[in-house]
This record gives C-alpha cells, structure tokens and sequence, in this order.
C-alpha cells in the first residue's frame, strides 16, 4: 500500500533518528557534501558512472577551452560534469531526498528526477559560493 | 575551431533563417575594427560623416577624454562644423547586457546634437523583439536638442525644465544607459571646448590647527585616501599585486599639506601657485602599471589619471606636473612613482568631494579587444580642516531611486496585489471549505481576479512578465559582474522575482505559475472561457501515459537553453523566443513578424481547448522553477484512501495526480480543486460514506478535521 502523503515512499538516512541539533546538522551537512556512503558503494556502477561523466565533463571543457574562455568555463564544465557523476553515485549510494520543511527530519526515496533537481540545485548554490570567492581572491578571472 | 564555428554560424542561421522578416539586428555584437578606438585617426574606421552631416575632413583624436573635430572644406579653407565623439573614449556606463553600446556621437560647434550611430551593442532585446530602428528612433530624439539641457527619460516637465524623451517599451534599462551616456559624452566634450561653461563653486576656507599628524592619522581622518585597481579588473589574470595602489591628498589645506610635504616643500609649492590653483598629491606604494605613463600620448597630457568633481573633470598637462621628492608625515608607505599635479581651475573646490580618476584599458578574455574602464575612489576634506566644516550637498539619486520614486504608487499597488495572493493562498484552508465541487466560488472568486489583474494590469500594464531570459542574465551576471542597480532599474521584475523565490520555497511554482504568471493566466483563462461560452465538448486532457511523456520536453528546453547560453548569449536569447511573452505582452501580438504572432496565437489557441498547453509540456521558467519546487517546504494534503480513489486525479487539470493519488508538487499548479475535495463530504469517497454511515445510524455530523475526516465521535463518560 503506497502512502499517497508522501511523493515517493518515505525513507530514511542512516543517521535518522540521531537527536541533538549539533549531530544531526552535522550529519546532514556531511551528506551534502559526501554522495558515497559505504553500503551503498557500488563499485561497477560508479566507475562505469565516472567515466560517462568525465567524458562528458570533459566535452565541455573542451569546447569552452576551444573558444577561449577556459578560465570560468572550465570550472563550469568540470562542476557539470561532476555534477552528473554525483546524481548516479546519489542514486546507487544515498538514494534518498527530504520531504517538507529543511528543518525537518522527512526523507523520501528519489527518483532520478529528485535526484537531479536536488543535486543541481545543492551544487548550484556550492558552485556560486566556491565561485565567488575564487573571484574574490582573484583565483579566477572572467 | 573551424568546425565548431561552422556549426554555430549553422545554428545561428537556421535559427535566424527561422525568424525570417524579423528586423536583422545589424550592429548586435559587431565586429569593430580595434584601431577605432586606439587609432588616432578615428574617422578612418568609421564614417564620422554619418552623425556630421555636411563634414568632409576630420582632425585626429584630441583633448582627455578625446574627441575629434569636423571641418567642412569652403573655398578659404576648411570651416569648423563641430565634434565627433565615439561613447566609449568616454564612459563606460554598461546598458542591460553588462555591456556599453558603442556610440558615435556629432555635436555642431554650438553644443546641439547632429547625429547619434549605434556602432555596437550587446543588448539581447534588440536583438529579437524590439526592431533596432526603436534604438535609431530613440537616438534620433537627441538631434537638434542642446547639451546643456536636462534631458531625461520620461515625460517633458518644464516646471523643472526637464526635457523627456520617449523610451522603448520593454527596454527602459537601455534607454536610460544611452540617455546617460549621450550627455555624458556630450558634457565632457562640450566643456572642453568652452560651449557649457564649468559650475563656479564656493571655495573653502582651511584653518591650520598647526598639528602635524602621521600618515596613519591623515589616513583614519579621510584627508589622504587610497584607490587600489586589482589585474582581474583590468581583465589581466592574477598576479600577486594590485594592477595599481594609489594614495592621494589635497595639499593646499595648511595642516594636511604641512604634514604630507614638510614645511619647507609646502611653503615653496604654495609660492608657487596661483590664486586658483589646487595642488593634489599620488604616490603609488604597489602595482605594475605606471599612473603617469610612459609619454604623453594626446598633446602633453596625462591620459591616466584625472580629478572629477560632479560632472567636471579636471585633466592633467605637463604644465600642472610638480616632482614630489618624498613624504614627510611619519608612517608613510615605500613608494614608487610619485608627482603633484595642479588643478587650474576656478571651478574645482576642495570644500566639496571630488574622486580620483584612474583611467585604464580594460582586456576583454574572449576577443582581445581593448575596452576603456575608468576607476575611482572619493575625496572629501574633513570639516575639522575648513572653517564652518563640511558644506551642506544634496546628491542626486541614482537612476534606480528615480524610477522607483517615479513609480512609488504603481509599485505598491503591484506589491500589494502580490502580497493578496499569497495572503489568500495561505489561508486556502478556509477557503477550500467554504467550496463545494459544485461551488468553487469561495476559491475562484480570489483566482479568477488574481488572473485579471496579472494579465491586465501586470502582464500588459506594466510589462512585467518574468521569462527564462532573466534566469540567464543573472546567471550571467553572477559570472561577470553583478550590479543590483542594474535589475532595480526594472522595480516589477524585480519584486516578482521576489515573489517567486520565496513563495517557490513556500509553496512551491504552483502560486506563481497558477495564480500570478501574465501568461499562464491567459492561457488557463482562454480555457475557462472556452469552457463557458460551450466549447466543453472539444475541450480535452492528452491520455496521461503521454503526458507523463511530454512533460519532460520543458526540463530540456530548460537545460538546452542553459547549455546554448554559455556559449553565446546572444543564440540563447534568441531560442528563448520559444517562451510567446515577448510576443504576446512586450511587443504585441500584432507588432511582430509572422512567424511570431503565428506561434503565439497558436499557443493561445489551443490553449482554449486544452489546458495551458504551454505551461505543461514547453515553458523553461516553469520548468526551472518546477525544480527547486521538489523542495518547497509546504505540499498539500492528501489522505490514504487517495491511493485508490481517482477523483481528485480526474479532476486535476495539471494532470498532476498519479495513479496512486500521489501530487507531483512539479506538475501542481495549486489550482485548490483537489482539496476543495479533501473537505467536501459529498465528494470525497471515504468523506461520502461515513457521512451516510453516521446519518442512518443518526449519528451527529462532527466538523471535518484538518486531516480531512470527521472528528471521531468519543462517547463521554458518563456518571454512574
Ligand atoms: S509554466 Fe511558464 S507560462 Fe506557465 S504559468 Fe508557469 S511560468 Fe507562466
Ligand atoms: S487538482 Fe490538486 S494536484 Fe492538481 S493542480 Fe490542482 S491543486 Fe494541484
């Protein structure tokens, strides 16, 4: 029987449950950062996954190295790339997404869907913090 | 390369080829010989002749900032006409793309405008939508008009003698960038040559208080400030140190100068000067560009640096150059380059700020091309050093104050109109139950009005349609160089997108797109009226498996947008004429090509047979926002028994609903039917039968929880 409440089945983090506020911000914010976990780690998988995504990280970068914009261009083919790569680790390794409130503690299993719009959203927001500060420290040049 | 660029020029002209009739945008992105802005002989590279009518020769580029003369040949000679000026010697006040329109500009000998020639320009709107005459109409306005006039955007209000010029509906930023740098250009070339006369100010009276701080303290105080200009500003890469680290001073105020130089070197400096005269001093402590130059490029001036105060600039021959030999005050950085320069002006005023101007070429990465940047940093002497202290100044607003000034009424009308919706949506509870399947008023009576509105008032009104484009500027923007004045000079797509970001947090994109989106309104509006005035019968839903298969066709015109976007804006936009808005609100159904208004009526159109057929399978904005709406904090309700039963799924005109009653919260437009249900006894099968369960038990009807089902009947313990 599927719980029509929930838009996937609901599902939990293995750190569900932790209580204290410090552990379970911690917890969440090492999944964030972290998409493998070691009982999902499916091997085969991810390298098959690895080199689809390096492929096409890799064609992106080219072809911004090609018109001469390497610099911003390059880390954002590489972070696309990466991105992609991390959808299918998620999906093998973290299958899951949160439900409602960012402050609860809802989880659901994900679709790929899911998967994809927390992933872009999540390395979006990295993406624009990591990026402005290498532009701020000069790192990088646009 | 070649392959790439044959397959983007491919691209562009399949797509340019689709847009047949549209105005070609000739001057969007054009490629400019580099020599014009270097060369000495601009009028070699371009015809100058276009914005002097009349001229036949022109003399090389002279003055700071530079301009060119225009001479007709008479039969004793040659007969000055006036100047000719390109915009970007001048300023580099960016329009809407972040990037200046490069302008040439005529002006006769008696400060009136004689031509005006967009040369280049990036702005994506021009490019399709608003035809490039608009801007040549716009420009043409200038002709004939005087440079020392007030010249805005907007009406004409001779009470405060201010000449209004006409804008371009849909690209009011552009249109107030040009407007600045018409008068700009135009300012600085007419004060060089005498036609406006500089402001006279009030000149300060200094007292000496005979201290003598240490540079640390000249710093702390504001009486010796620093301007600093990194490599990455100057599109160099990063190296380390600063592209150029400057400090300056005013020098004539006793105590300060005293300090700086020492008594000795101040005193003689001073005997030196005119009545009039201002000494300011530079030293640069880093950096590995020089602020005087290697030569003295333009007629022995100083073309890195120059002293403004409002809109009078102050430049620097090698008359006004003194040597500084070194720096008295104790703590004073090492430096490296040093000068005094004298302003000889009556119409400078140290009791008034003024900045330091450094004047650099900026690299553009992409084309190598050399694109003018001006920096600078502000200088007011502290009142502690000026008899009376700081006068009194009224700064003018920025452009982006004005128009929200300008605007105040409309603005909080359009806010408030959005603040209602999110009112009404947060109390959707009561409402809901209020309705009945039969009866959506309670409902309806809010939505249908909030379409009213958003399609009158927002959409056609105020143009303020969000769309796709604006998500790639910003993700431009936030790339290149973010500049909040640059979307506060549109206030409406500036709330709303507000409005969006929070309420797709909240609610997710159902409140925009199903309540307040000008062109989802229309589009679900045709809809009910079809429905209305009897076209019920032909009205019909796509099967849901194809559905199911169609609605992904957005999310890739979303990425695919995304993706063209990163390597030519200018294609992006283009393709993002698959959103019908421009078409439909900012430009007019009947003000475009054929091939435009033919897809947006087309869209409209069936739009009265299906509903919003755009919304569901085409919009990237509704696609890009339908996906951080998987995270919206609040979804709506639903209750076990939705897993069998198809009513809310049949209902749903979003096709939201899946076979196991689940909301796909990226599909759901908050249209409310389904919880219409949720409350309603008569409708909602699990609701239904227990209402008939209790009535021929002759139970009593309790209210309907918020879980949707009859609070439970407790029996009271009675007393025994
Ligand atoms: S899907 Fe697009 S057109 Fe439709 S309501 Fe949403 S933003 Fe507007
Ligand atoms: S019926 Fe319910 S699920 Fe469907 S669009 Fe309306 S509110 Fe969303």
């Amino acid at each position: 029987m599927v719980d029509p409440k929930m838009p996937t089945e609901p599902m939990d983090p293995p750190y569900a449950g932790k209580t204290g506020l410090v552990g379970r911000l911690g917890a969440e914010l090492w999944d964030h950062l972290w998409p493998w976990s070691r009982t999902g780690f499916q091997r085969q998988r991810a390298i098959q996954a690895a080199g689809l995504a390096l492929g096409l990280a890799a064609s992106v970068v080219w072809v911004l190295a090609a018109m001469g914009r390497l610099d911003a261009g390059a880390i954002i083919g590489w972070w696309f790339g990466w991105s992609v790569f991390e959808v299918v680790v998620r999906l093998g390794a973290k299958p899951y997404v949160k439900e409602g409130p960012w402050w609860g503690a809802a989880y659901r299993s994900a679709t790929l869907m899911d998967m994809i719009c927390y992933v872009s959203f999540k390395n979006l927001l990295i993406g624009a913090v990591l990026f402005l500060s290498l532009k701020s420290l000069g790192l990088v040049s646009v | 390369m070649s392959a790439l660029a044959a397959l983007r020029n491919l691209a562009l002209a399949l797509t340019l080829g689709a847009c047949a009739g549209s105005a070609f945008a000739n001057s969007y992105e054009a490629h400019l010989p580099p020599e014009l802005s270097t060369s000495p002989r601009m009028c070699d590279y371009v015809a100058c002749a276009d914005v002097m009518p009349g001229a036949d020769s022109f003399s090389e580029r002279k003055g700071q900032p530079p301009y060119v003369e225009a001479y007709r040949s008479t039969d004793g000679g040659k007969q000055l006409l006036g100047y000719v000026m390109l915009s970007t010697d001048i300023t580099d006040i960016p329009a809407y793309s972040g990037k200046p329109v490069v302008t040439l500009i005529g002006m006769d000998t008696t400060g009136h405008f004689t031509g005006v020639k967009v040369l280049k320009h990036s702005e994506p709107i021009l490019l399709l939508g608003i035809p490039e005459e608009a801007l040549v109409e716009f420009n043409n306005q200038y002709l004939g008009k005087f440079v020392g006039d007030n010249i805005e955007i907007g009406r004409s209000r001779p009470e405060h003698d201010i000449i209004g010029l006409d804008a371009i509906t849909g690209a009011t930023v552009t249109v107030i960038a040009q407007n600045q740098v018409m008068m700009l250009s135009g300012g600085e070339v007419a004060k060089q040559v005498g036609i406006l006369k500089p402001t006279i100010r009030p000149q300060a009276t200094f007292i000496d208080s005979g201290a003598r701080p240490g540079w640390q303290q000249l710093v702390e105080d504001g009486s010796v400030q620093r301007l600093t200009v990194t490599a990455e500003e100057v599109g160099l890469p990063h190296r380390g140190q600063p592209y150029i680290d400057l400090w300056f001073g005013y020098l004539n105020q006793p105590t300060v100068g005293r300090a700086v130089l020492g008594d000795g070197p101040y005193n003689s400096l001073m005997s030196r000067l005119q009545p009039g005269d201002h000494a300011i001093f530079i030293v640069r402590s880093a950096g590995i560009e020089s602020f005087k130059g290697s030569g003295f490029v333009r007629g022995g001036i100083y073309d890195r640096v120059q002293v403004r105060q409002e809109r009078d600039a102050f430049t620097f021959r090698d008359t006004d150059y003194f040597n500084l030999y070194g720096i008295a005050a104790a703590g004073a950085p090492a430096f490296s380059e040093s000068a005094i320069f004298i302003v000889r002006s009556g119409a400078f005023s140290a009791a008034y700020p003024w900045k330091l101007v450094f004047l650099a070429n900026k690299m553009d990465k992409a084309t190598g091309a050399k694109t003018f940047a001006n920096f600078d940093s502000e200088y007011w002497l502290p009142g502690a050093y000026m008899e009376g202290g700081r006068p009194e100044i009224v700064k003018p607003d920025p452009v982006w104050l004005k128009i929200w000034k300008e605007r105040l009424v409309t603005i909080i009308a359009f806010t408030a109109f959005l603040v209602a919706i999110a009112v009404v949506y947060s109390r959707r509870d009561t409402l809901v139950r209020r309705s009945t399947r039969k009866n959506k008023w309670p409902v309806n009576a809010f939505k249908y009005v909030g379409w009213v509105i958003s399609i009158g008032f927002v959409g056609f009104g105020l143009l303020a349609q969000p769309s796709i484009t604006q998500v790639l500027t910003w993700f431009h923007a936030l790339l290149f160089q973010w500049q909040w004045e640059l979307f506060l000079s549109d206030p409406f797509i500036f709330i709303f997108w507000w409005f969006i970001i929070i309420t797709v947090f909240l609610w997710g994109r159902g409140l925009f797109c199903g309540w307040a989106c000008p062109f989802g309104s229309l589009s679900e509006l045709l809809y009910k009226l079809g429905g209305w005035v009897g076209l019920k019968r032909y009205q019909f839903k796509l099967p849901k498996p194809l559905h199911d298969k169609l609605k992904w066709v957005k999310y890739g015109v979303f990425f695919g947008l995304l993706a063209v976007s990163m390597f030519s804006m200018g294609l992006a936009e283009k393709l993002a004429e698959v959103e019908p808005f421009k078409t439909t609100f900012l430009v007019g159904l009947f003000n475009r090509s054929w091939p435009y208004t033919l897809f947006a009526s087309a869209l409209l159109g069936l739009s009265i047979f299906t509903e919003r057929p755009f919304c569901k399978y085409l919009c990237p904005l509704g696609a890009g926002l339908a996906m951080p709406s998987t995270f919206r904090w609040f979804g709506l309700k639903r209750k076990q028994e939705c897993d069998s039963c198809k009513a809310c799924a049949v209902g749903c005109g979003s096709q939201a609903i899946d076979k196991d009653g689940r909301i796909d919260q990226r599909e759901c437009l908050l249209c409310m039917d389904c919880m219409v249900y949720y409350y309603e006894d008569h409708a909602c099968p699990p609701l239904s039968q227990e209402r008939k369960r209790r009535t021929k038990a002759g139970l009593p009807l309790t209210p309907i929880g918020a879980d949707g089902y009859y609070i439970p009947i407790k029996p009271v313990a009675t007393a025994k």
